[in-house]
Parts: C-alpha cells; sequence; structure tokens
C-alpha cells in the first residue's frame, strides 16, 4: 500500500510536468491553430535558466523562478514576431509556422548546446533533499513543489480562461478568428500572448524538472512528445484536459514500468503507444472542447 | 427534350432543429438546363451537396438513369459522370491550367501504375489524347492561350471559367454549378451563358443554383423554386415568374422581386 | 527526347564517379547517393503528396534491418531476403498508412513520430536480433557478379537504386497519378469532386515512398556492413526535412541539390565549427522558409526569369 502511495506521489510529479508542457502546447494551438514543436526547447531552456540563475547565479529560487520564466517566455515572445507573424501575414500555409518552429527547434537546441555545452548540469532543488510526508502520502520535497506549484498554476490559468475578459477573447479567437476579429479582438496581440505565455508555461515545467533529471541540450524532445501525448489524451481543447492527459500519461507510463512483465526498456515506447491509440480512436480526447462541434 | 438523367425523389436534410431540404422531388431530363432557386437559407446549396455527396442525406432517393447516386462518396459521384464547380473558385494552386483540367479527368484515365511506370504505349496514348481534349475545352472556354500558365495568375472571371472547363474535363453527363455567375461583371457572365448553353447543346444536362434571376431565367429550360427547403414551384421560366406563389416567397426579399421584374 | 539524354547523360556521369572514385570519397559519394534518394521520395511524400511523415527513415531502418536480420540472423538467402525485406517494408507502410492518413496535417506528423519513435525503442531493446544500442555488425553480402560490398561495383548499385527511385517518382509525378497527389496537397474536397479518391492516394503515395525508403535502406545495410540505432533516429529525419524545404518542396531537382548541399557541407564547416554546422542549418531552414519558401530551385526559377526577360 504504501508502495503503491508512494507511486502515486512519483506519477502526481511526473503528471504535472507533463501537464505543463501540454498547456504550453494548448495556450499556443488554440488560438492560433499552430502546433509548435519547440515547446520541447523551450522546457530545456528553462531548466538552462535554472542552471545559469540558481545554480551558476546562486539565486534563491524565490528570485530566479520568477526571472527564468519571464526570461523564456520573452523567447516565446520573440519567436511569435520574428518566425511566426510574418508567415501568418503573408498568407503562407497552415503548415509553414509549424515547419518554421520545427527549424526553431533545432535552432535553440544548438544554441543551448553552444552556449551550456555538452555535458550534464545540475539545479540544486528548493528544499533540499528531505523527504516530506503528508498525511499517507510521501515523497522528496521536490515532488510536492512540482505538485503545488503546477496545480497553482493550472488553477489560475483556468480561472484565466473561465473568468475574465481575457480568457473570453482567447476562447473567442479559438472558436472563430474571423468573428472574433469582427469583434474587435486584437489577433495580433492574442497570438503574442498565446506565445509568450506558452513559453513561460513550458519554462516554468523545464525549471521544475531540472533538480530531478539532469539538464542536456538534447532533455527537450522527449518531453515535448510526452506533453504532446498528454495534450491529445485530455483533449486539445481544455485546460483541465491537458492536466488530465499529463496525470493519466504518467500513471500508465510508471504502472508498465513497475508491474508490466516487459523488459523497462520497451516502458519508454508507452506514451507513443498512447499517442497512437488515442490519435487514432479518439482523436478529440477524454474532454472535448467546449462549443466546438 | 431527351429521357430522364436524373430522378430526386423525398429528399430531406436537417441540421439539428433546421429542416434544409424537406421532401424534395424533381427530375432532371438529358442535355436540359434545370434552375435551382429561391430566397437565401431556402435549401439550394444543401441540396446541390446532396447531390454531389459532399452531405449525407437524411432522407430520400437520387438516381442517374436509375442507378442509385445517394450515398457513394464524391469520388465516386464524379465517376459517374456527375461533375461540379464550386461557389468559390477553388483551382489547384500552383498547377497549370492544363494540368488543372486534367485532373479534372482524373475519371478518364484507365491507365494503371504499372503501365505509366514502364511507359506502355496505351499510358502515353490516353494522357495525349485527354491533354488534346483539355486543350479543345480551354479552347471552348477561351483560355487556350494560357493552357501553360500557373492558375495563380488567372483573373477572377478566368479562375471562374477554368472551374467549369474543369468540371467538363471529367466528359460529364451532368455539370452543376454553383452560383456560377456570382462576382461576374456584365460581360463575363454573358460569356458564360453562352458557354452554359453550348454544354448544353453538347447533350450534358446542366443543374445550376443562381441568385441572380437576370442570369438565369433566359438561360434555364425549367425552374426548380425552393423556399424553406420545400419545393414551392416548377416549370418554365415564363411559368414561374407569374406563380402567385413564387412571388409572394420572394416578395420577403425585395431585393430578388426586383431583380426578377427586370 | 532532351529528357532521355539527360537521363542517359546522368547515368554516365554518376556510373563514371562510381568507378573512379576510392576511399573516403568514394564512401561519401555512396552516403551522398543514399541520402539523395531518400530525399527524392520523402519529397513525393511530403512535397508532392503533402503528408509531412516522420516516418520515412524508420522504413529506411525497416529495410536496412530487414533485410540484415533476415539473411544472417535468420540465415534466408540473400536475394530471398531482399524481397522479403521490401515485402515487410510494403506490409508495414501499408498498416501505418490506412490509419494515419486518415489524420489531418501535423497530427499526422505527430502519429508518424510516435511510430520512428517506437521503432527506435524496438531496435534498442531488441536484443540478439537487432543488436540493441549496438547495432549489427560483421556481417557481408555474398560477392554477387564482382558486386562485393564497400567498392565500385557496389556503388554501381546504389546508383542503380538511386536512379531507379527517381525515375518512377519523376514518371509517377507526371501522370494523373502524380497530378492527383497534388491536388490533394492543395485541396482535398476539391480534388475529391474531380473523382479522385483521396483516401485510396494518400495510402498509395505514403506505402510507395515507404517502401522505396526501405528498398534504400537495403542498399545502405551493405555500404558499411554495419547498422547502428543512431542512424535510423528523429536526428535524420530533421535533416531530410531541412533538405527538402531548402532545396525546394516538391521539386526533384531541389530533393538532390538540397541532399548534396546538407549533406556535403558538414565536410567543409565541421573544421571551422565542429558539430554546430547544425545550428547553420536550422537558421538556414527558418530564413528559407520566410524568405525563399519555393526554397533553392525558386531562387533558380526567378533567375532564370531574369535571365530570359533581358
Amino acid at each position: 500500500m504504501t508502495d503503491l502511495l508512494e507511486l502515486l506521489v512519483s506519477v502526481g510529479e511526473a503528471g504535472c510536468i507533463y501537464g505543463l508542457v501540454a498547456l504550453s502546447y494548448l495556450l499556443v494551438l488554440r488560438p492560433t491553430g499552430i502546433i509548435n514543436f519547440a515547446s520541447g526547447e523551450w522546457v530545456a531552456l528553462g531548466a538552462f535558466a535554472g542552471v545559469t540563475l540558481i545554480a551558476e547565479g546562486k539565486l534563491p529560487w524565490i528570485a530566479g523562478l520568477p526571472l527564468a520564466v519571464l526570461a523564456v517566455g520573452l523567447i516565446g515572445w520573440l519567436s511569435e514576431r520574428l518566425t511566426v507573424r510574418p508567415l501568418v501575414e503573408g498568407g503562407a500555409s497552415v503548415l509553414s509556422p509549424v515547419l518554421a518552429l520545427l527549424g526553431m527547434l533545432v535552432v535553440y537546441r544548438e544554441a543551448a548546446s553552444l552556449i551550456w555545452g555538452v555535458d550534464n548540469m545540475f539545479v540544486p532543488m528548493p528544499f533540499g533533499f528531505g523527504r516530506v510526508e503528508i498525511g499517507p502520502f510521501a515523497g522528496s520535497s521536490q515532488s510536492f513543489f512540482i505538485l503545488s506549484v503546477t496545480l497553482t498554476v493550472f488553477f489560475l490559468v483556468w480561472l484565466l480562461f473561465e473568468k475574465t475578459v481575457w480568457g473570453k477573447a482567447f476562447e473567442a479567437v479559438a472558436l472563430n478568428r474571423m468573428a472574433a476579429a469582427l469583434m474587435g479582438i486584437n489577433l495580433k496581440l492574442v497570438a503574442v500572448l498565446a506565445f509568450s505565455g506558452g513559453a513561460a508555461i513550458a519554462g516554468l515545467a523545464g525549471l521544475l524538472v531540472a533538480p530531478i533529471t539532469s539538464v542536456h541540450f538534447l532533455m527537450g524532445l522527449p518531453l515535448a512528445v510526452k506533453g504532446f501525448t498528454a495534450l491529445v489524451i485530455g483533449g486539445v481543447g481544455r485546460v483541465e484536459g491537458a492536466l488530465l492527459g499529463g496525470l493519466l500519461l504518467a500513471l500508465v507510463e510508471k504502472l508498465t514500468l513497475r508491474y508490466a512483465p516487459i523488459p523497462s526498456g520497451f516502458a519508454i515506447g508507452v506514451p507513443f503507444v498512447m499517442l497512437i491509440l488515442f490519435l487514432m480512436l479518439r482523436p478529440d480526447g477524454l474532454l472535448r472542447a467546449k462549443g466546438g462541434s | 427534350m431527351g429521357s430522364v438523367l436524373l430522378t430526386a425523389r423525398g429528399l430531406g436534410k436537417r441540421f439539428g432543429g433546421l429542416v434544409a431540404v424537406d421532401d424534395l422531388s424533381f427530375d432532371l431530363n438529358e442535355g436540359e438546363i434545370l434552375g435551382l432557386i429561391g430566397p437565401n437559407g431556402a435549401g439550394k446549396s444543401t441540396t446541390f451537396n446532396l447531390l454531389a455527396g459532399a452531405l449525407a442525406a437524411d432522407a430520400g432517393s437520387v438516381e442517374l438513369r436509375g442507378a442509385p447516386l445517394l450515398g457513394l462518396k464524391p469520388h465516386q459521384i464524379a465517376a459517374q459522370g456527375v461533375m461540379r464547380t464550386f461557389q468559390h473558385n477553388s483551382p489547384f494552386s500552383g498547377m497549370t491550367l492544363i494540368e488543372n483540367l486534367l485532373v479534372g479527368a482524373h475519371t478518364r484515365f484507365n491507365s494503371s501504375w504499372i503501365s505509366v511506370l514502364f511507359g506502355a504505349s496505351s499510358a502515353r496514348d490516353r494522357e495525349r489524347e485527354l491533354r488534346d481534349r483539355a486543350h479543345e475545352l480551354l479552347d471552348f472556354v477561351g483560355l487556350a492561350e494560357w493552357e501553360g500558365a500557373e492558375v495563380d495568375n488567372l483573373s477572377f472571371g478566368q479562375g471562374r471559367l477554368l472551374e467549369v472547363a474543369r468540371a467538363l474535363a471529367g466528359e460529364p453527363r451532368l455539370i452543376m454549378l454553383d452560383e456560377p455567375a456570382a462576382g461576374l461583371t456584365l460581360s463575363e457572365a454573358g460569356r458564360l451563358s453562352e458557354i452554359i448553353r453550348g454544354i448544353s447543346a453538347r447533350g450534358i444536362a446542366v443543374l445550376l443554383i443562381e441568385h441572380d434571376m437576370r442570369f438565369l431565367l433566359p438561360l434555364a429550360d425549367r425552374v426548380v423554386v425552393l423556399n424553406f427547403g420545400a419545393k414551392i414551384a416548377e416549370g418554365r421560366p415564363d411559368e414561374i415568374t407569374s406563380d402567385p406563389a413564387v412571388v409572394a416567397a420572394y416578395l420577403g426579399d425585395a431585393g430578388m422581386s426586383r431583380r426578377a421584374e427586370h | 527526347m532532351r529528357a532521355f539524354a539527360a537521363w542517359l547523360g546522368g547515368t554516365a556521369i554518376l556510373a563514371a564517379l562510381a568507378l573512379t572514385l576510392d576511399g573516403y570519397a568514394a564512401d561519401l559519394f555512396r552516403k551522398l547517393l543514399l541520402v539523395a534518394t531518400l530525399c527524392v521520395g520523402f519529397n513525393f511524400l511530403f512535397g508532392i503528396a503533402g503528408q509531412l511523415a516522420i516516418s520515412h527513415i524508420a522504413f529506411y531502418g525497416i529495410g536496412a534491418y530487414g533485410v540484415v536480420v533476415l539473411a544472417f540472423q535468420f540465415g534466408w538467402p540473400l536475394p530471398l531476403a531482399i524481397i522479403g525485406s521490401i515485402v515487410i517494408c510494403g506490409i508495414v507502410a501499408l498498416l501505418v498508412a490506412i490509419p494515419a492518413t486518415r489524420l489531418e496535417g501535423f497530427f499526422l506528423a505527430l502519429a508518424t513520430l510516435a511510430f520512428a519513435q517506437l521503432f527506435s525503442v524496438v531496435l534498442l531493446q531488441g536484443g540478439e536480433i537487432t543488436g540493441g544500442p549496438q547495432g549489427i555488425s560483421g556481417y557481408a553480402a555474398p560477392d554477387y557478379f564482382g558486386l562485393s560490398s564497400g567498392d565500385g561495383g557496389y556503388t554501381l548499385v546504389i546508383v542503380a537504386v538511386f536512379l531507379m527511385t527517381l525515375a518512377i517518382l519523376v514518371r509517377l509525378d507526371h501522370s494523373w497519378f502524380g497530378r492527383a497527389c497534388r491536388a490533394i496537397r492543395d485541396n482535398p474536397a476539391t480534388a475529391a469532386a474531380m473523382g479522385v479518391d483521396v483516401f485510396r492516394t494518400k495510402v498509395a503515395a505514403f506505402t510507395l515512398t515507404s517502401t522505396l525508403a526501405g528498398v534504400t535502406g537495403i542498399a545502405y545495410a551493405f555500404t558499411d556492413n554495419y547498422l547502428s540505432p543512431l542512424v535510423f533516429g528523429l536526428e535524420p529525419m530533421f535533416l531530410l526535412l531541412f533538405m527538402i524545404v531548402i532545396g525546394g518542396a516538391g521539386r526533384h531537382a531541389g530533393a538532390v541539390i538540397g541532399a548534396a548541399l546538407l549533406f556535403l557541407a558538414p565536410e567543409v564547416l565541421e573544421e571551422w565549427v565542429g558539430r554546430h554546422y547544425m545550428l547553420g542549418f536550422g537558421v538556414l531552414v527558418v530564413a528559407a522558409i520566410l524568405f525563399q519558401p519555393a526554397g533553392l530551385m525558386g531562387l533558380w526559377d526567378s533567375a532564370r526569369r531574369r535571365w530570359g526577360a533581358r
């Protein structure tokens, strides 16, 4: 039983990271219709920002975290302005920004390897190596830190979408760009906010995961694939779906690793199998978009 | 007029609570120009899409010379000899005019992959034959001099003619035109009328959805009038314009009735 | 007639290079031909048929591993193993294509990416059959007609695979099939209204080009007589995509030029910038999409037009 509860904490931890990456995709995808393959690199950049600010710059987490998130958000802002907007304004096909962002994936990654090198790097944990027990649940302090930060972020984003006029504008653009523009919503502003917000959240995911994995310039792509899988599982239309998808993916992944009678190497394949299954069988995901047909 | 080419019986389509097409029946004869008119939202486009297989009907049957058409996919309907144009020009960009027509002639290629790969003379002959025919069609609509140009360079009016020529390249028995005169200048519309008469003269039936009565009435052999998805009148253009039900339906749409009076 | 002369001339030049080059240059030439073959196939799938399928390199790997596993792990005679490997590629491609081509745009990319990653997992975890992370080495094809692997004679085999792939795809491109593919890329609904069976055409394009990638993989298997899972990962797939975009998507010549440029560039650049040439490629691709979406072939076209106008 304690075994299972501890497993659940680690599922929560991994699921939160996947969920944040999925949320990053979602923020960009909903209003712009663009799947941003570079999301994973934003995660890596968030982790590297942690290396520079917290590990090397000796900043406390309370200062390093907002700075790192801001820095990656700025990179998202730049990506939109420099690569996506000119293509959208030029009337290029919808696949062009996707390809351009795929190019940016390599640019980010190679730039990171140029700046930070190719060796593994580390970020210290904000609350040390201590083991925390909350009720029947036990895990590392970082697990609980990740859980609480992620849940807060999801709650805030959910509030933003449900309760504020900004969120409504976002939804309106997602449902019908033309009508939203006629209603006076600034599509360019929405797009640039989507990219900045998406990048900031991906960067946050990277920073949170940095202390429990080593930071490496190739860390982005696997997380990008898992985040996307989480998004497809949860459904591409809902904020809650991203978190649900992330948790479900992490659950299946950890359960296979722990209990399934297959070599652990094959467990790496779990997200891919889930991605394929969901794309084939339930492309709308578990939660349907509101107002979508 | 020739024998019956297409029969539609009891055609129905609902979108949620909205009845778009309601128990619609009509016949279309070989080589005939049949106009389908009605106020906005009368179900003309829905009917069109049901016939083209782009939408699935909820009720009814459509037969082409006795062979059922409903339930077939769009490409199968095209293979049956029913070709269509689109309300908005949709050329295959990046291709030349003649290549666009050859896509229209897709169902007329009977050469297999293998014969194409090995450059079999039958495949080459068929390609040459259909290229010649495509050239003739471009000549027929007056676009022959641009046949090697990319479609992206065409004007709106020329694009509309290309739509028609591309549909004709499929050697249809029935060609369905979705508001072909929309957006055309007066002289372009006149040119299009001649072309449509020419199509009919070749023995190809024409189903025409049109808003512009001045364009449609002189052209159509018969007209079916829809309102709220149901047929309210059917007959020769002169019978239609004096039909009280039609006049009543159009009174609500002042712009249309004024046009009809001209 | 001019086309025939061009094919003849091209064949003669490639054959002459195959027989004269040796050592490192010969190895480079063989690898370049293999990459160009993959590019020509992927260009048909992505540039002409409009399918962003991230599985092309995986099928290259299925062909390569297929023939080696069948011939040297299972002991099949080589001709049978080659046929077996092609059949496997075809069947797997069909099985992937039937569900995957129903997906739109980047969802196809993700499904095929997942498939490619699964293939990598299978290679890494395949135990003795695939050799795991170490791959398979120490095998060699029997010497048929003096075409033993590793010398000029074998280079001719690769030249033949390249020319065959190019000839098949150029010919199909200029037929009803190629036009149907382009029409679907541009507007599937209109293509269907013109009588194109969109689903079948997509599946056919995917299966054909993926199987051709498998055939290229079979040729690769005896180039080094060594297979490593790294060769069939995502990284080469990105490069393939970059080659097409920079060369000019949808153009056969563009695919070959893009392949040559990006394959040979590291040979020159590596001395100066080490492995960071990938950064340059990334920048180049983004710049190409932004400023020259038709790639190098687009530049060539506009240069020719300006020349002709003068």
